[in-house]
């Protein structure tokens, strides 16, 4: 597709626009529940706002969005999000001192991505019976540098890359939400310190971050400037280290307890 | 239509824009984000202009930056980095970035990003998602909560 034609699609930037504008006007909505609250952002509506003028989603869309800007859409996605990434920077330069006291915490919270194999894997492995998708979908978060680790080894045809791209999508369509529920419920909750959920914000996503940083500091406005400082050098230091962990000790690990627990035998011992 | 493969689904299929492109993709989602800045927070279209400006030039340092290094990381990592460097304490004039930046929501710079987002959404992936199943769902829904509340755990314990 030539360049032009992105650039100058004007169905696409101007229903971006207006979605942008709707979703900004309604503003954060906070919805309590038993154990906390849940709370709605612009840009979470602004997701659901662009799969509802989605021609794939619903079919009677197509008159003003068409194949050409679902296509243009998608080279944009990476770009709207770099002056947020910027703008992150700047909230993380001023904190250097707090950041740099933090360090130890922050480096080693990069190992607590190891989570989804302690929480995932048993559940897909003993409890859903899967088989080699298992190894793909739970040995890491699933975005686009997992994804890369699961072609070059095994294949994206192969069992465990359907694994990853199946957690890839359901994380297009749902990490947001995901994310800014479960910070929200867990800040409301008071059992972790807010720099602890803050740090953890930082998954490799920056759509994510946003989500999951977003929903903590309306959770706690006194402390946005320490959570987004956080948030986003956590964020930095995914994208530095997170291939290397999943190649060196996720993805080997994730194996090593597939050859242990998965469904090698006849037998239902496992289970 | 019940043919899904997988490996149609290819990551870098995005046509491979240079650098002036992405100057001017860049200009139009900041256009955008000024009129969201605009409409979420108090700040003036000027105030709001000259912050976007600095971040945009920031973007494209970043860009430059990923281009023309040799060792790869990718864009983001240069561009918040870039961010960071301008904004440290003891970095000349970075009183006056933080200043003109601080006009600019943070969270409003996300906004424009989703919708882009959801409109990109192609029907192999609506595909994938109904074929894998609830399955997949679950584990997913599971991997995300265990990578985050893992990280908070082990960060909870160091801090």
């Amino acid at each position: 597709m030539p360049i032009k034609d992105i650039l100058l699609d004007w169905r696409l930037h101007g229903s971006v626009l207006v979605i942008t504008v709707i979703a900004e006007a309604i503003g954060v909505i906070a919805v309590p529940i038993g154990i906390g609250s849940i709370l709605l952002l612009p840009l979470l509506y602004a997701f659901v706002l662009g799969l509802l003028i989605n021609p794939n989603v619903i079919s009677g869309a197509r008159a003003l969005i068409r194949d050409r800007e679902v296509h243009a859409a998608s080279p944009l996605i990476v770009i709207a999000i770099m002056p947020f990434i910027a703008k992150f920077g700047t909230i993380i330069g001023p904190s250097m001192e707090q950041i740099i006291a933090a360090g130890p915490a922050l480096i080693l919270q990069e190992l607590g991505n190891l989570g989804t194999i302690v929480l995932a894997f048993p559940v897909a492995v003993l409890v859903l019976r899967m088989g080699r998708e298992s190894i793909g979908a739970c040995f890491s978060v699933a975005r686009e540098p997992n994804i890369a680790i699961i072609a070059d080894k095994y294949g994206l045809k192969s069992q465990e890359g359907a694994g990853v791209m199946g957690v890839y999508v359901i994380g297009t369509l749902f990490g947001t939400f995901i994310f800014a529920i479960l910070a929200s419920i867990l800040a409301t909750t008071g059992a972790f310190s807010v720099e602890a959920l803050a740090m953890a914000c930082g998954i490799g996503s920056g759509s994510m971050m946003a989500a999951c940083s977003g929903a903590l500091v309306h959770a706690v406005p006194d402390m946005e400037e320490q959570i987004l400082a956080l948030a986003g050098a956590s964020n930095v230091l995914t994208y530095a280290t997170g291939l290397y962990l999943c190649v060196f000790v996720a993805l080997p690990l994730t194996e090593k307890l597939y050859d242990l627990l998965g469904r090698k035998e006849p037998t239902n011992a496992g289970a | 239509m019940s043919d899904i493969r997988t490996d149609d689904i290819d990551l870098t299929e995005e046509p491979k824009l240079g650098l002036g492109a992405h100057a001017a993709a860049l200009a139009v989602v900041c256009v955008i984000a000024l009129v969201g800045n605009t409409v979420a927070t108090e700040h003036t279209v000027p105030q709001g202009l000259v912050g976007l400006i600095i971040l945009w030039v920031m973007c494209m340092v970043g860009m430059a930056l990923t281009k023309f290094v040799p060792f790869k990381l990718p864009s983001v990592a240069w561009i918040s980095l870039v961010g960071i460097l301008a904004t440290m304490p003891w970095t000349p004039g970075s009183a006056w970035i933080l200043d003109k930046v601080s006009h600019v929501n943070f969270l409003t710079l996300a906004t424009p990003c989703l919708a882009y987002a959801g409109i990109a959404i192609a029907k192999r992936e609506i595909e994938i998602a109904k074929t894998s199943g609830w399955k997949i769902a679950v584990v997913a829904v599971l991997v995300m909560t265990g990578t985050y509340v893992g990280s908070a755990m082990v960060a909870q314990a160091f801090l």
